[in-house]
């Protein structure tokens, strides 16, 4: 799944360390989230979100 | 959730070595304690030695499922990849080496290097049981490096 997390975070200007830290995940996880090797689970996409203040499906693009 | 507070970061890579560490300690305790019970008369030194390996499983078995809770989603997912294909394969590939070599030995290999039967048990048992570490970690390793 694709997903605008990587811009999303320049646009605040966070490090991937930040993000982590605002998710409650490590670092290698948000890495894995950004290059859409890796898809959350329903509670860490809300939670993605929130951070954000975005809803989930301007985030995450269904690639089918 | 409270949006306004910072959520727990998730145990890291010390706190995994700190626990493997603590269970290691529990072990050598446990391994050294039933050393002391396990000649004792009658089937008191039976119940002791299996009272004494259930609570230092129980420990173990504790301490794992406060790590897993620790740690956040990808890295659960990276350990059940690791758990159902690596376990699996490690122990796949145990099982044909160690039926290869043994099938041919008439007892004499064993009888050797002093090997009693119960000895060939615990010999079996421990080299499955390594061979499936040795898959858990290559495919925990796999997983990471296909998901960066």
């Amino acid at each position: 799944m694709n997903n605008r997390l990587k811009v999303l975070r320049a646009e605040r200007d966070w490090s991937q360390a930040d993000l982590a830290e605002r998710l409650g995940v490590s670092r290698q996880t948000v890495n894995a989230l950004e290059t859409g090797r890796y898809d959350p689970s329903l509670p860490l996409a809300f939670r993605i979100a929130r951070v954000f203040d975005q809803p989930i499906e301007a985030i995450f693009i269904d690639s089918e | 959730m409270n949006p306004g507070l910072k959520p727990r970061p998730p145990f890291g890579l010390g706190t995994y070595l700190l626990m493997i560490l603590g269970v290691a300690i529990v072990g050598g305790v446990a391994g050294a304690a039933q050393v002391f019970v396990k000649d004792l008369p009658g089937t008191l030194g039976l119940i002791l030695t299996a009272a004494i390996v259930t609570a230092a499983m129980a420990i173990a078995f504790a301490a794992c499922i406060w790590w897993w809770r620790g740690i956040d989603e990808a890295a659960r997912e990276a350990h059940k990849s690791a758990w159902w294909w690596g376990g699996s394969c490690g122990m796949a590939i145990g099982v044909v080496i160690l039926t290869v070599l043994t099938i041919h030995d008439d007892g004499s290999t064993s009888a050797t290097v002093g090997m009693t039967a119960p000895d060939l048990v615990v010999t079996g048992m421990w080299t499955i049981l390594l061979f499936q570490l040795a898959g858990y970690t290559v495919a925990w390793a796999i997983w990471w490096l296909k998901h960066r």
